[in-house]
């Protein structure tokens, strides 16, 4: 007899593209929330309707001495007696820092399931990917891409994800260069024991950063239907663990489980975080719209059954 | 072998049962694969599994199916057999066959001679010479070595006897007939299954044979009732019932039938054994006329002779009429002469009093109930008419038993119902003046009525009657004093007995009466006596001498015609068990007999159990299936279990096909298969019974009782709807307003009331029908006012309302067509005599005082039920009568008046303008219901300040 769930081989990351394109078609554009932009000036599509750093023409002003005469405008200032200077449309551009899980725990697809953990995590990651680009959103990929702003990014993430450097990246992303006020995606399962989660989660809480947790669940690892003598097997460690009667600790497998992904959830509302869930036989764009809309600081209107 | 008739050929690979443990620990050591299931979330889960359940455990009833079939196959190697026959083949020397033919054999007879000539037959194949002693048989039944098949055609006529078996003496026939064997014989015992208090002692003669081998065979005794005894009560005829000792809990119930000479049924009983009693009483509660035409009990379902019991004359109920003479002895029964002999003969007869105390009145009434027996204590003269009917009625087979007395010794000269002539006076013995001691009593004559009673030594009489010196004196006497003169004499007279006690009935001449002899004495004379009432066979005469055999009863329960080998009965075999020579059955003739039955009061029934020789001993039953080798089912079976197992086994391990969706639960479902499969099977069992229940639904739920009920829940006003829409608009109004006003002012709630058709609707739910009278509506039928008449005779009122006191005031005379419309309907109708309500009327006082009852019209009075007494009227406050009115009558339109609408405002004016008048129709409605629902209870509530007065309080 089949078991319930089978290993699955990773995901072709070039078809995850086009798939996550075909989610991010779903989506209207992206626009990050402004709320808490980076004082680190880095020029973006965000007019702050006031003069600073930027690639945007705001206004031209008298020089006043002392300015470096690197900022005069030379062809407005021969125009007539005085010396002009060219200011900018303070113009700040968000860096969002997408991860998606590449341990092997992900490589896994029960039969009620319509994909693996990991291709939804790819699509979602990438789905994000496209729509943070055309957004004009910075966006990175930490051990892998630097946060980069242009309209290709997703492919840029793409190519970077099918780069035999993607197979390297350790289990956990490394957020040394993420900066204040970026907000850091992770798409996981969370299934390590919630205090080393939160562990880590404090460490970067520390950064000041916003993160948004998306659990990618398998069905399978929710509703335990497991029964009889059987062996279970991590994919990660590769331990073995035998129940003689598996539905016997069904319910308090189930308890330990929710907790854990309650555990996750409180610590995320404390903070402010955003935490969704997205079950791996639900559509992907369920996951997408939630987390678009906890990124634009607008809570999904809908409360969505397959985000909650 | 376990009850069955199973045995083992090689019975020593049963030891391999005792390995059976450990293969149930090696079953459980051994845990199917497990299937292997990759679980990302596995850190979380064996945080929740503690311990690693290594090894695990098989299911328990895969265990139990593979433990089943361990033990079918040692079984099966065992050699079991099923229906083993002996085997007698091997022997050398004589068979010896000693077979029970008694009374509990006579319902699987055909199977004992069955094996007996199997037996037979297989000792003639090999050589072997036969010997065959019946436990039940002729004192002198000659046994001899023989031949076996000259002996098969006496086995196939040998019967069974309705008899006790004596088996001592049978060994003892065998003794006899084995005495010249060269070699040890092999016993077969045909045993009947029970056991008798002298088992020991043949198991002894039976081992001082030098038996090379005994075969017992016991069919065994479980099945076996046997009736112990009848006990003729007052007041039941009960039937002691044995079954064997050490009975299960919980058998069936045995049944008595009961029938009269001719067969018929006349009553029949059941009861039911309690836990741990081998015995039970089954009681027919019949009168006794009926009880005394039993003659034969039989138990359903035993077709031997144990479970009848044959009746005689003896067992039954006699009537005995009891007199004497003085009214004042009834007054005080324990004075009373009677009190003795009432004691004594409780138990067996069924007394009747004389109940006035006068001779003429008594002794007539008495002879009209037909009794068997009177009994007169000491009276002397006995009135013209009261004499001869007491001496026809003798002459008709009446037994008249008489006690001396004072009275008696001073008229006794000219007595006719006396057995002998007697001396005036009574003789004193003892005393003063007199050289003679009081004298006991001599034993009884043997060959009179008292024969075989032993004589009461402790008796001494003081005085006495004395008879008349005379020739037939000595035959006549039943008992003697020592001295010789007679205790007791008696006659026959035409068909009747007349017996004189020449004592007192009290213990005043002597303390015979208080003897224990007394009873014996006076029970011998009831059973001597008939009952004239009924048509009987008699049996007076039958004591003392030998009776011959009239019916016999077989060894399966039947009475046959006596075969020859059955001897008159004589008193010494009577009071021996039933034998060879004496079996049970009836003795005597057809008019008169005795019954004999093969149990006897203190019998038990014990099972043989199984006795222990010297020899080798083997047992066996009488169920003759045929021998067959269970080997090969056993084998069958276990294979089959293998096959199963092996499904089981790839079930578990989801290799089945049909396995795959229903996954989750697999485990629980395999259990619950077993368990759907045995009730299948118990329903299978329990079908027919279950059939049973399915009787008439409980309970006693009729369509519409809903209704019914919602209706009686509230009272309700009643309405007759006339077909008027625009009256009955009215009415309903109006009732509605007075219900709306009877809420808010009284503690009475009623529901909106409810428009009545008065063809059809049922009437009886309502105290109170408003009826008004339009003239406009068709007349109801005559079954309608037939209806109405029975509501109103049934307790309910009708309060009918013409509505016509404006028309009618100014009509005159003329009745109105309303009018003309009541007379119509009252036509038919038992209507009282009418008066307007009087001032005293309960009506005017049960909730409000009122004076008159206006409706939107006032001045038309309303009439009541007028009272058919005119008692007390004067000087009560109020009229007490009971009952309520079953009808009133007004014309004052009482609905128009109550009418009322949606916001409580009244719909018609009323035609004076004073508004109290409406206050008033209320209070009037309030009061005919309260009159309605409490009736005269306000007529005494009346009383209460008079009564109160009165008490001082």
């Amino acid at each position: 007899m089949a078991t319930v769930g089978t290993r699955h081989t990773p995901e072709d990351r070039s078809d995850a593209l086009a798939r996550a394109r075909l989610r991010a078609a779903l989506v209207p554009d992206l626009l990050i929330e402004a709320r808490r932009i980076v004082s680190t000036v880095i020029a973006g599509w965000h007019g702050r309707r006031k003069r600073g750093i930027g690639e945007t023409f705001w206004q031209f002003r008298p020089y006043v001495a002392g300015e470096t005469l690197a900022k005069i405008d030379w062809r407005r200032s021969a125009r007539d007696d005085h010396t002009y200077v060219r200011d900018m449309e303070w113009e700040a551009a968000h860096t969002v820092w997408l991860w998606a899980d590449p341990s092997p725990s992900m490589l896994f697809k029960s039969r009620s399931a319509t994909v693996s953990k990991e291709s939804r995590a790819l699509v979602l990651t990438l789905a994000l990917a496209e729509l943070l680009s055309r957004s004009g959103e910075r966006i990175g990929y930490p051990g892998l891409l630097k946060p980069v702003a242009a309209r290709n990014g997703a492919e840029r993430l793409a190519m970077a994800l099918a780069s035999s450097h993607a197979m390297a990246l350790p289990d956990r992303p490394q957020l040394d260069m993420v900066q204040r006020h970026s907000d850091v995606v992770l798409v996981s399962d969370f299934l390590d024991p919630p205090e080393e989660t939160l562990a880590f989660l404090d460490s970067i809480a520390k950064r000041g950063t916003r993160m948004h947790l998306l659990e990618v669940a398998d069905p399978a690892e929710e509703v335990f239907p497991y029964a009889g003598r059987t062996e279970f097997e991590d994919p990660e460690t590769g331990v073995r663990l035998t129940a003689g009667r598996a539905e016997n600790w069904g319910e308090a497998y189930k308890t330990i489980y929710h907790a854990r992904r309650e555990a996750l959830r409180d610590y995320c509302r404390k903070l402010d975080w955003s935490y969704a869930v997205n079950r791996t036989d639900r559509l992907a764009s369920e996951a997408l719209v939630a987390l678009h809309g906890r990124l634009t600081g607008q809570p999904s209107t809908v409360p969505a059954r397959g985000a909650a | 072998m376990f009850g069955l008739p199973l045995t083992f050929a090689a019975p020593a690979i049963l030891f391999g049962l005792v390995a059976l443990p450990v293969i149930w620990w090696l079953l459980r050591l051994t845990p199917p694969k497990p299937k292997t299931e990759i679980f990302p979330p596995l850190r979380l889960l064996a945080k929740v599994i503690k311990h690693e359940e290594t090894p695990a455990r098989s299911p328990w009833w895969l265990t139990l199916l593979r433990l089943l079939m361990a033990t079918l196959v040692i079984l099966a190697l065992a050699r079991p057999v099923l229906n083993p026959t002996a085997d007698i083949t091997g022997g050398e020397g004589p068979l010896a066959l000693l077979i029970d033919n008694g009374w509990s054999t006579g319902a699987d007879w055909d199977e004992r001679i069955a094996m007996a000539t199997q037996l037979v037959e297989k000792a003639g194949d090999a050589g072997r010479p036969v010997a065959l002693a019946y436990t039940v048989a002729p004192g002198n039944a000659d046994v001899t070595l023989t031949n076996a098949a000259d002996l098969l055609p006496a086995l196939a006529a040998a019967t069974p006897l309705a008899a006790k078996p004596d088996r001592t003496a049978a060994v003892a026939r065998l003794a006899a007939a084995l005495e010249d064997a060269q070699q040890g014989a092999t016993i077969a015992w045909l045993s009947d299954g029970l056991s008798t208090e002298n088992d020991e002692e043949t198991v002894a003669s039976i081992d001082a044979l030098e038996p090379t081998e005994v075969l017992v065979f016991d069919g065994g005794i479980d099945g076996l009732r046997a009736i112990r005894g009848i006990d003729n009560t007052p007041t039941s005829f009960d039937v002691h019932v044995q079954a064997p000792d050490g009975l299960a809990a919980g058998t069936d119930p045995v049944s008595v039938s009961a029938f009269d000479e001719k067969g018929r049924l006349l009553a029949e009983n059941a009861a039911l054994f309690a836990d741990g009693s081998a015995e039970t009483v089954v009681r027919f509660d019949v009168p006794f006329e009926l009880r005394n035409d039993f003659a034969t009990l039989r138990l359903s379902g035993q077709q031997q002779s144990g479970g009848v019991w044959l009746v005689d004359e003896n067992a039954r109920r006699r009537r005995v009429g009891l007199i004497t003479g003085q009214a004042g002895d009834l007054d005080q029964p324990l004075l009373s002469p009677l009190f003795y002999i009432q004691r004594a003969l409780q138990p067996y007869a069924d007394l009747v009093e004389a109940e006035t105390g006068d001779l003429a009145v008594d002794v007539p009434a008495l002879i009209e109930q037909g009794p068997a027996m009177i009994v007169m204590a000491d009276i002397g003269v006995l009135p013209e008419a009261a004499s001869r009917s007491l001496v026809q009625w003798v002459d008709e087979g009446g037994t008249l038993v008489r006690f001396a007395g004072p009275r008696l010794a001073a008229t006794a000269g000219d007595d006719t119902l006396l057995p002998v002539d007697l001396r005036i006076g009574e003789r004193s013995l003892g005393g003063s003046l007199s050289w003679t001691e009081p004298q006991p009593v001599a034993p009884f004559p043997p060959g009179g009525p008292f024969g075989g009673l032993d004589a009461p030594r402790e008796v001494s009489v003081n005085r006495q009657v004395l008879a008349e010196p005379d020739l037939d004196l000595v035959s006549r006497t039943w008992a003697n004093l020592a001295d010789g003169t007679p205790l007791v004499t008696g006659t026959s007279r035409g068909k009747g007995t007349i017996v004189l006690f020449h004592v007192t009935a009290e213990a005043t001449w002597s303390n015979l009466p208080i003897s224990g002899s007394f009873v014996e004495m006076l029970r011998r004379i009831a059973n001597l006596s008939r009952n004239t009432g009924t048509v009987q066979t008699g049996n007076s005469g039958v004591q003392g001498e030998a009776l011959p055999p009239y019916r016999i009863l077989g060894a399966d329960g039947e009475l046959t015609a006596p075969p020859a080998h059955v001897r008159p009965l004589d008193a010494e075999a009577a009071a021996a068990a039933a034998s060879y020579e004496h079996p049970a059955g009836l003795y005597g003739t057809a008019d008169g007999f005795v019954a004999r039955n093969v149990l006897s009061e203190d019998d038990t029934l014990v099972p043989l159990g199984t006795p222990e020789f010297q020899a080798t001993t083997a047992s066996f039953g009488y169920a003759m299936g045929e021998e067959s080798d269970l080997r090969g089912s056993l084998f069958l079976i276990a294979l089959a279990l293998l096959a199963l197992d092996t499904l089981a086994v790839l079930w578990i391990n989801g290799r089945l096909p049909f396995s795959g969706k229903g996954r989750i639960g697999a485990r629980q479902a395999a259990p619950a298969a077993v368990a759907l499969a045995l009730i299948a099977v118990a329903v299978t069992f329990a079908g027919p019974a279950l059939a049973q229940d399915n009787g008439p639904p409980a309970g006693d739920e009729r369509p519409g009782d809903a209704e019914i009920i919602d209706i009686l829940e509230t009272t309700r006003i009643g309405y007759i709807l006339t077909g008027n829409p625009q009256t009955d608009e009215i009415t309903e109004a109006g009732l509605s307003g007075l219900t709306r006003f009877l809420q808010s002012r009284t503690a009475l709630e009623p529901a909106p009331p409810v428009g009545l058709d008065l063809e059809t609707d049922e009437l009886a739910f309502y105290a109170l029908i408003y009826y008004p009278l339009d003239t406009t509506a068709e007349m109801p039928s005559e079954a309608a006012i037939s209806r109405l008449d029975a509501f109103m005779q049934g307790g309910g009122t009708v309060l009918f309302d013409t509505r016509d006191q404006l028309t009618a005031s100014f009509s005159g005379a003329a009745a109105s067509p309303e009018n003309q419309r009541l007379r119509d309907i009252l036509r038919g109708l038992n209507i009282p005599p009418l008066e307007p309500v009087p001032p005293d009327h309960v009506l005017t006082k049960a909730f409000y005082i009122l004076d008159r009852f206006p409706g939107r019209y006032d001045g038309s009075p309303l009439w009541v039920e007028a009272p058919t007494t005119q008692e007390a009227l004067e000087g009560r406050p109020v009229r007490s009568g009971d009952g309520v009115s079953p009808i009133m009558i007004t014309g004052n339109d009482f609905a128009g008046a109550w009418a009322l609408d949606e916001s409580g405002r009244p719909i018609y004016p009323t035609m004076s303008a004073d508004p109290l008048q409406r206050i008033y129709a209320f209070r009037a409605g309030v009061n005919i219901m309260m009159y309605m629902l409490t009736g005269n209870y306000k007529a005494d509530q009346v009383h209460v300040p008079a009564l109160l007065e009165r008490l001082g309080q």
